[in-house]
């Protein structure tokens, strides 16, 4: 698995896990992240059981396993957080911040030592010794209980499913060409997400924030002007596109 | 999940189906008195000899049935002993794992409290494991030697069904057929359930 520093400053530090190529080859690659503060870190979507232990071998060569106190699951996906059962035996003191709706869901995962920090609908904000994270509501993109991760000090927001693309373990980390990769993301965003008023509310919020990288949990990470392009092409886009063609059938 | 993990599981919750079958025979025995019972009073003096063997069908049943919900509660508990056990082993394994993929890391240290901790929990996880089979055990050899006394309850009722005269007899022989069908499928049960805990102890 690969490690990347997105972002460094004095008080905390921002890296990305991913491009297993030792995978199973039938499970969709995942993108991790991790905010490292003074004393403390938050592993987001930390990912599926099949990852578990190469991305505790690849977090453990940054840091020690107890300085890890916070797990972030933007939703209950086993993509996102079936490895909980795990991390529960590692980080038996961590606390998991997850959508409230999802609580009696993801203890099904295996969770008798972590603890479980309910988000609300509206979000709310955690602060890692002098680092502020945000939990941004993105409700039914794809999940109906779904949150993203934004840093403002960073300007990094964790979009979680959004943004993201299927591609392959060799597929660069950035995208490089906007146009070129919408092709690998549009079914994705027409057939995960199924409402385009939840979509076009995200965008309205999330055009008010500052970005400088949009970070999903698959696929490249926007940089720069193709954030906006992004969300130009998101809002344009209609979404929910099955529900019709079933309909029609 | 190995194999291996899947046949005690597998194990465990045929144990478990097995005794179900057997509580629902003892639970027809439990008519099977009844009736013979009845009978029994028609019968009147003729079948005086049989009425203190329905109270011994009665309670033949009875203890089988308190055994098998028993027994069926011990394997409940061997169930959710082998998924923590195989949660506990899935666990020492991703962490090998660990250990060799980063193992030239500086903080590979600080998985070694967490890796003892899940050792000790394995250990105890495999001592209830043993501990909990060898009670399944020996609580099924009581449940099969108790079923012993149908045979006999059996040959006692076909002696006294042959006093009870024409009319009855019949009826009583039928009881005594039932009693001895019922104990037979209950063996079976009980039989099989011992071959998968011996399966189980070589685990």
């Amino acid at each position: 698995m690969k490690t990347h520093k997105l972002f460094e400053n004095k008080s905390h530090t921002w890296l990305m896990f991913g491009r297993d190529d030792e995978k199973p080859n039938e499970i969709i690659d995942t993108n991790q992240y991790i905010v490292i503060t003074h004393k403390n870190a938050l592993l987001m979507d930390p990912g599926g059981i099949e990852l578990f232990s190469s991305m505790l071998a690849a977090v453990i060569k940054q840091l020690p396993a107890d300085k890890i106190t916070h797990l972030f699951a933007s939703h209950q996906d086993p993509d996102i957080i079936s490895s909980l059962g795990l991390w529960d035996q590692a980080l038996p003191s961590a606390t998991l911040h997850s959508p409230w709706i999802w609580e009696s869901f993801i203890r099904h995962f295996g969770m008798h030592n972590i603890s479980y920090s309910a988000i609300p609908d509206e979000g709310s904000t955690l602060k890692i010794d002098q680092v502020s994270l945000d939990f941004i509501p993105a409700h039914y993109l794809h999940s109906s209980g779904n949150f993203n991760v934004y840093d403002a000090e960073a300007k990094i927001l964790m979009s979680g499913d959004i943004g993201a693309a299927l591609e392959s373990v060799e597929a660069p980390l950035f995208v490089e060409d906007f146009d070129e990769h919408i092709a690998k993301m549009k079914m994705f965003h027409q057939r995960w997400m199924p409402s385009n008023e939840a979509k076009n509310y995200w965008v309205r919020r999330v055009r008010k924030l500052d970005i400088d990288m949009m970070c999903p949990q698959h696929g490249r990470i926007f940089k720069g002007d193709d954030v906006k392009r992004f969300l130009d092409w998101f809002e344009a886009l209609e979404v929910g596109i099955i529900s019709k063609a079933a309909a029609d059938v | 999940m190995t194999e291996l993990s899947n046949n005690y599981f597998v194990c465990v919750a045929e144990i478990a189906a097995k005794l179900d079958q057997a509580t629902r025979i003892a639970q027809q025995l439990s008519l099977t008195a009844s009736n013979a019972r009845a009978v029994a009073l028609r019968a009147g003096e003729r079948a005086a000899g049989f009425r203190p063997l329905t109270d011994f069908i009665d309670r033949l049943a009875e203890i089988t049935i308190k055994s098998s919900r028993s027994i069926n509660l011990l394997a409940a508990t061997l169930s959710q002993t082998s998924a923590d056990k195989v949660r506990a082993d899935s666990a020492i394994e991703h962490f090998n794992i660990v250990f060799i993929k980063a193992k030239d890391s500086q903080f590979i240290g600080s998985l070694d409290e967490v890796y003892l901790r899940c050792q000790t929990k394995q250990q105890q996880l495999e001592k209830s494991y043993k501990r909990q089979i060898d009670r399944l055990s020996d609580e099924l050899i009581m449940l099969s030697n108790e079923l012993r006394n149908a045979v006999i309850l059996a040959t006692l009722s076909r002696v006294e069904a042959s006093q009870a005269g024409i009319e009855y007899q019949d009826a009583l022989i039928n009881v005594a057929n039932n009693v001895e069908g019922a104990a037979s499928k209950i063996k079976e049960h009980i039989n099989y359930s011992q071959q998968m805990v011996s399966t189980l102890e070589e685990y």
